[in-house]
């Protein structure tokens, strides 16, 4: 399964990018994020609380970032174990763009498998699912840049 | 299936304050889609409110205004005089929800509460312009499905009824998926009292109306209007149907229902 999407950042791309390697701007924007603890640079372990419908599982996530381009591009890739729910990973290309004037634009293409229980009872949802869990990680991830020091030049 | 405190209240009241008292607590309608969720453990809720003895069941007409209890089957509704002879569409899109087990345990208000993308009944609320009324305010059609298994409802919030206004004509058409009877794209088209109203659901996150639609059918009420409009959305894509497959039934339905009409 393979989403992708393009969002516009009112910041500029160094702001970008630092809030983008920022765990506690990290753990903000992740939706369902409780907990999210930097392991090294390049490495983080999180907690995550999976909520569709009346689903509602607990993943414990290992993210890494790889490929690492500053300030152009990474790669995330993580890896969600849920208990009896199942598990889910993926790797997301993340590139950011210059658009001048202190405004980028983000561009990311991931492919997400998921497997266990959770796919079984809900493969027909999973994609919306990841969809609208990117679209909230996005859109949480502007809004904390615009009320944050990043955002400013 | 975890352990959980089972409530069974008497009234509304009671089961709102049972809600409001539990730490995790969830209200149980029909259960078609709670306790298949809760026996693979893929919900773990402190607390367990049954509102099968809550007295919200019941279907009535008013003049203009067919009103239905909360916890009414999907099978009452279908086969209910009142709606037949008010609203024939509402009546068969009931009837054709799922299997009899679903249609004589799964209810209205459970089945708009979930807002399963794939879920018949939110067509018709959105269709018809339905009022959705519950123990805290009353809330239009057009405000109520706002995303995938989301709904304008607030935490503990409940469904007491739901009113749909009588409709001049109106028709449901849906590509049912063959084993669940789930919509793959169900239309509901409606000439109502607020104007023409098309709404589709099964084909994105939510249902939603197609408003280029009603257009063309408020200047000439015939399938025959639709042809080559293609109705933008955020569309599904899974395992039974894919984006563009979707795209082209909403098409198709529409002209159906439209057609059923006219």
């Amino acid at each position: 399964m393979d989403i992708g999407g393009e969002h516009q950042i009112p910041a500029a791309r160094e702001a970008v990018w630092r809030a983008l390697n920022d765990a506690d701007i990290l753990r903000r924007a992740i939706p369902g994020c409780e907990e999210l603890e930097k392991i090294s640079d390049t490495e983080f372990n999180a907690r995550i609380t999976a909520k569709i419908g009346p689903v509602k599982a607990r993943f414990k996530a290992r993210i890494q970032l790889e490929d690492m381009d500053p300030p152009a591009s990474y790669t995330l890739t993580g890896e969600g174990q849920g208990g009896v729910a199942g598990f889910a990973k993926g790797a997301a290309k993340v590139r950011l763009l210059d658009q001048g004037e202190g405004a980028s634009v983000l561009k990311y293409e991931a492919e997400m498998r998921v497997g266990g229980k959770i796919a079984q009872v809900g493969s027909r949802l999973v994609r919306g699912a990841a969809r609208k869990t990117a679209a909230g990680f996005f859109a949480n991830f502007v809004a904390i840049l615009g009320e944050s020091a990043y955002g400013k030049p | 299936m975890y352990d959980f405190n089972y409530h069974r209240p008497a009234s509304a009241t009671d089961a709102a304050a049972a809600r409001k008292a539990a730490a995790d607590g969830v209200y149980l309608a029909g259960g078609m889609t709670l306790l298949p969720t809760l026996k693979q453990r893929l919900a773990r809720n402190s607390d367990v409110v049954d509102l099968a003895a809550a007295g919200l069941a019941g279907i009535g007409r008013d003049g203009g205004t067919i009103t239905i209890g909360a916890m009414s089957t999907h099978d009452s509704v279908a086969t209910s005089s009142e709606v037949q002879s008010a609203i024939p569409a509402l009546a068969a899109l009931a009837g054709g929800i799922g299997d009899p087990q679903v249609r004589n345990r799964g209810t209205i208000g459970g089945s708009i509460a979930n807002a399963d993308p794939a879920a018949d009944y939110p067509a018709a609320v959105l269709g018809l312009n339905a009022t959705v009324h519950t123990d805290r305010r009353d809330i239009k059609a057009g405000d109520f499905f706002t995303g995938m298994f989301e709904t304008a409802l607030d935490d503990g919030e409940l469904i007491t009824k739901v009113t749909f206004p009588v409709p001049a004509a109106a028709a449901y058409a849906k590509f049912a998926n063959l084993a669940s009877r789930y919509a793959i794209v169900g239309v509901m088209a409606a000439k109502t009292g607020d104007g023409i109203r098309v709404a589709v659901t099964g084909a994105a996150g939510n249902a939603f109306r197609a408003t280029a639609m009603e257009q063309a059918l408020a200047g000439d009420f015939s399938a025959a209007a639709l042809d080559g409009i293609s109705v933008d959305a955020d569309y599904n894509s899974d395992i039974h149907a894919s984006a563009e497959y979707r795209r082209h039934l909403v098409g198709v339905m529409a002209k159906r229902a439209v057609g059923e009409i006219a």
